[in-house]
């Protein structure tokens, strides 16, 4: 029994972290229909600003975690806007998908280039600290960061529920035309959008860098991790991201656990093909049109 | 109209015949490293044919062929346990056969649920379906995709294998160039623009759309499959790595696009620029090279979306709009 | 018919530029007049294995430049030679590395040196032992690299089956005695073939084997497997995993609080960036070290394993591993095998190199009949972390400090 809940503890914590990860990934799709290939590469930027922060100016990497924010949403902003939309605009989505794609290994190489191709870890003192009870043990910096998944990701809700942008944001996502016909700039809520989709990014690699070791080639994961997460848990909503990020995570454990440690990630992708056979749209989003 | 359709393009199947006999005798005067480039060329356009049967004239981009190509390399790998006592060659030619019967059965099987899905969710499901068979591969132990799998020399000891392959993949390559071009000049070939361009009206119509794209799923992925047996030869030893390649997934789709999606041409001019491109890039680049394909795809999405191809046939129609 | 010239004119155009960006790469250019012997080969400077990789490519940088610079170069049958280095970066890819060996022997390089990683010198060795060019790696020991019956093929490790002898004469000498042993492996053919090792040695000597736990080959979590090893505890846990898996195993070790009497991984401590990212938790973590700057080993070019050690840290920035000594070594095993050959030609120098027995300061160098290294002179002694560096513990003769066991538990590590 214990060996349960303990799994599921596991699960939930790891959770925490795949739902941070995929939630800027998941306002995206949802919003502007791209699918983008790079976000695991911003992911990674992330992590590389807190763990250069952190080196040079011994700046805690959670406490880093705004800068890291501001600096992602200025670059998304003119990564959508500049390059995204022309994509969109000249050729089809699926071609965007190839754009962002091209985006992410160049951003890469020049991420190996600046910090070698060596793994990285980010280690403050609390980073191996570990906390027990009921029998239970827990890694005191994953719990952390499904704290730090929570909160962002309650405030990304807020902002999307209450606020004047947040408004704007969704009613581009639902109908462009409506909204454009009533003054909205789409293009400039577009860019805004990948923006704070950016610089969600980048606070899950401030979070990310403290847990895992990582180096360029890692990004490739991330961004398939987020696709997983989003297809799990719909498109679009943070709630979704968060759902589809437990998931994600209770099934990685459990499928460890009980199955064998060798298939958590054919688990992963034999969910995703069947999520998308079954219910395209996951288990929080809403019907799209690309599929039937 | 197959008739109509050799006659219309006369032209081309002219240039390609003599293309062919040019290709036949360059390795006698090629050096080993060229000829090895020539067959990554023909591996790569072989592949992209392959992949624009069901991605260029159906439509339907699918983000994981590579599926196709380990399971084929492996299911033919993994058969020659039991073919051991064959000669190599006649092994090579039963586990080619069954290595792409396998994929065929996959796709078969997979066909009908997987193509209710249009756009993007194609696009993901089929990496999934790659990626779990990719990690199933690896991590069960009688696959032997951890390990790998050694496999015999089947050039003759005479023969620099180097060449021997060439000439195994300019005749796949060519084989599949030929059928693509059976499918593109018949009926089907205009059942399947019908879908590209809107497969529900083509469906009012009375396209058999779920018949054809079943079967340019179903031969996409046997001709995938033949690839990855011959490929797997050419290496000698496979590793689930080394069939199960994403890059592999990605560069279909890339040299369709570079060359023009939906042509027969397309495919085969983005291999050759890209693969001989890289090749020299290797030898100098190799720090950037990879920033350098980023944005040579960057720069191909935005400046020329439709390709080499597309980009001729524009710059034609301007002269033409000028003249006249 | 305009279109068709044009269209003709832009093929030939396009061809002949096509033909010459291939052809540009292979002018000749006028060699120098010094004699030289070239030594080729690919490592991954990028990629996954480039942490290692980068260890090794400095082995062979650094035995090149000090042979060249500091003597002058070598002197084989009465000529003297300087030495030459083509190495490329094959990324970490198989694939890549097989296309620039092939290219590096049709420019006519006569002698190979290995990559890193058993992935990439298996292919790799396939192309050059076709080519009948002798090849000396550090890099792969996978039981399948010397199971093909290639003759020139040289490997400084044990195959991997064999790595583990010196290992489980360690846990016998181990008071008070352990018991049980639980292993993890990733799935990829270095691990598996190490683990199996592992587990068909640590049996036949007499200890229990509690579990083994296989991974995929890319982890990023491994709480599932940290609780079965909660709940079913070994004595001593053996990761033969390679450095990045070693890594986050240690970690998620060290903050779930789980705690085994010793704690053996195959690669990872080894690495000055891991001991540094783990901090005062790498103590009391065991490692297979195959050489060390205190190894009592001389060498006919550099003096000694110190005085190698001294001029490397005097020209590099990156810490040493022992990788780096492993990769010197291939070129002085080399150059050693030339000179018995008395020549320079491939196939003499192979036989040479079949027949060799010399100390280098990586060890005493001898190659079993299929290639690996010899097993009792080339396999690793054990080390653990002490204070932030790597102690040997194991065998007698070459130990520089005494071993902690049992670990302390995590929390209580200073």
């Amino acid at each position: 029994m214990s060996l349960i809940l303990q799994t599921i503890a596991d699960g939930l914590v790891l959770g925490g972290l795949y739902s941070l990860a995929a939630v800027g990934f998941s306002l995206i799709f949802g919003v502007m229909n791209v699918v983008n290939l790079s976000h695991g590469v911003l992911v990674l930027i992330g992590a590389y600003i807190s763990y250069t922060l952190w080196h040079v100016f011994g700046l805690d990497p959670l406490l880093s975690i705004p800068l890291n924010m501001a600096a992602l949403f200025a670059f998304g902003y003119v990564y959508q806007r500049g390059i995204i939309q022309l994509a969109v605009d000249r050729s089809s989505l699926l071609a965007s998908m190839l754009v962002t794609f091209g985006i992410a290994l160049v951003l890469r190489n020049v991420l190996v280039l600046v910090f070698s191709p060596d793994f990285k870890n980010v280690t403050p003192s609390y980073a191996f600290n570990s906390l027990t009870f009921a029998g239970i043990t827990l890694d005191f910096v994953r719990i952390s960061a499904l704290g730090a998944s929570l909160v962002l990701l309650t405030v990304l809700t807020a902002v999307l529920r209450w606020t004047a942008i947040g408004r704007v944001i969704r009613a581009t996502a639902q109908q462009e035309l409506a909204a454009r016909l009533c003054g909205v700039d789409a293009r400039h809520v577009y860019g805004l959008t990948f923006g704070v989709s950016a610089a969600f990014a980048g606070a899950s690699g401030a979070i990310l860098g403290i847990v895992v070791p990582f180096a360029p080639p890692d990004e490739a994961i991330w961004t398939i991790n987020a696709f997983v997460v989003v297809t799990l848990g719909g498109v679009g909503s943070p709630a979704g991201a968060l759902i589809g990020g437990l998931l994600l995570g209770l099934i990685s454990t459990f499928t460890s656990q009980f199955i064998g440690p060798a298939f958590p990630n054919a688990m992963m992708f034999l969910i995703l093909v069947l999520m998308l056979l079954i219910r395209p749209a996951g288990l929080l989003g809403n019907a799209f049109s690309g599929s039937r | 109209m197959l008739q109509d359709g050799i006659t219309k393009h006369r032209w081309w199947i002219a240039m390609s015949a003599v293309a062919l006999v040019l290709l036949v005798i360059a390795p006698y005067f090629l050096s080993p490293f060229h000829v090895r480039v020539g067959q990554q060329v023909l591996f790569a356009a072989g592949l992209a044919l392959s992949w624009s049967i069901l991605g260029g004239f159906a439509g339907y981009w699918s983000f994981g062929h590579t599926a196709f190509l380990g399971l084929g390399a492996f299911t033919a790998s993994l058969s020659m346990s039991f073919l051991a006592a064959l000669p190599p060659l006649l092994a090579f030619v039963v586990a080619l056969a069954l290595g792409s019967a396998a994929c065929g059965l996959v796709a078969a099987l997979l066909a009908y649920p997987i193509l209710r899905l249009r756009g993007i969710y194609f696009a993901i499901a089929m990496l999934g379906v790659s990626q779990v068979l990719a990690e199933l591969n690896n991590n069960l132990d009688f696959m032997k995709g951890s390990m790998g799998v050694m496999l015999p020399r089947i050039a003759p000891r005479s023969v620099d294998p180097a060449i021997y392959f060439y000439y195994l993949f300019l005749v796949a390559t060519a084989c599949t160039l030929v059928i693509g071009f059976a499918i593109k000049v018949g009926r089907i070939g205009y059942g399947l623009v019908a879908i590209r361009e809107d497969e529900d009206t083509a469906r009012m119509l009375g396209v058999p759309t779920e018949r054809y794209k079943t079967m340019m799923f179903v031969l996409s992925a046997v001709l995938t499959g033949m690839f990855g047996v011959i490929y797997a030869w050419s290496l000698g030893y496979i590793t689930t790595g080394s069939v199960y390649r994403t890059d592999f997934s990605l560069n279909m789709i890339v040299y369709s696009l570079l060359g023009g999606m939906g042509t027969l041409i397309g495919p085969i001019i983005g291999s050759f620029l890209m693969v001989v491109l890289t090749q020299v890039l290797l030898g100098k680049l190799l720090d950037v090279h990879m920033m350098f394909t980023g944005i040579l795809l960057v720069a191909m999405v935005l400046l020329a979306p439709r390709g080499i191809v597309g980009f001729v046939r524009d710059f034609r129609e301007r002269r033409r709009g000028r003249a006249s | 018919m305009p279109t068709i010239d044009r269209r003709r004119f832009m093929e030939t155009v396009g061809s002949a530029a096509a033909a010459t960006a291939v052809g540009a790469p292979f002018v000749r250019r006028a060699d120098a007049q010094a004699k030289k012997i070239i030594f080729g080969g690919s490592v991954p400077a990028s990629g996954r294995a480039a942490e290692t990789g980068l260890n090794v490519q400095n082995g062979y940088l650094t035995a090149v430049k000090y042979i060249n610079e500091v003597l002058g170069g070598v002197e084989i049958a009465g000529e003297k030679y300087q030495l030459e280095l083509r190495l490329v970066d094959d990324a970490s890819d198989p694939a890549r590395a097989t296309t620039l060996v092939q290219r590096l022997i049709d420019e006519g390089v006569d002698f190979f040196l290995g990559s890193f990683g058993s992935n990439i010198v298996l292919p790799t060795a396939a192309i050059t032992e076709r080519a009948e060019k002798p090849m000396v790696q550090s890099g792969g020991g996978s039981d399948q690299i010397f199971t093909q019956g290639y003759k020139y093929m040289f490997g400084m490790f044990p195959r991997a089956s064999r790595q583990f002898i010196s290992s489980v004469a360690f846990f016998k000498t181990i008071q008070p005695s352990p018991k049980t042993i639980s292993v993890i492996m990733t799935n990829d053919a270095f691990s598996k073939t190490n683990a199996e090792g592992a587990i068909k040695d640590s049996k036949a000597a007499g200890f229990e084997i509690l579990e083994s736990y296989q991974l995929p080959e890319q982890i990023t979590d491994v709480s599932s497997v940290l609780a079965s090893i909660r709940a079913k505890t070994p004595d001593i846990l053996i990761c033969t995993t390679h450095d990045v898996n070693s890594l986050l195993i240690s970690r998620q070790m060290a903050s779930s609080n789980t705690n085994v009497s010793l704690l053996y991984q195959t690669l990872g401590p080894q690495l000055a960036t891991y001991r540094e990212t783990l901090g005062k938790f790498a103590n009391a973590i065991a490692v297979q070290m195959y050489w060390d700057p205190r190894s009592p080993y001389k060498d006919p070019y550099f003096g000694t394993a110190a005085s190698f050690f001294e001029y490397y840290k005097a020209n590099n920035q990156r810490p040493i591993a022992y990788h780096t000594a492993g990769g010197a070594a291939c070129i002085v095993t080399y150059l050693e095998a030339m000179k018995a050959a008395k020549s320079v030609k491939p196939a003499a120098v192979r036989d040479a190199l079949a027949k060799i027995d010399v100390d280098t300061v990586y060890g005493r160098v001898k190659f079993t009949p299929e290639g690996d290294g010899d097993p009792l002179l080339l396999g690793p002694a054990i080390g653990q972390v002490q204070k932030g560096i790597v102690e040997l513990i194991f065998p007698e003769a070459a130990k520089t400090g005494a071993l902690i066991y049992p670990s302390p538990k995590w929390n209580e590590k200073v």
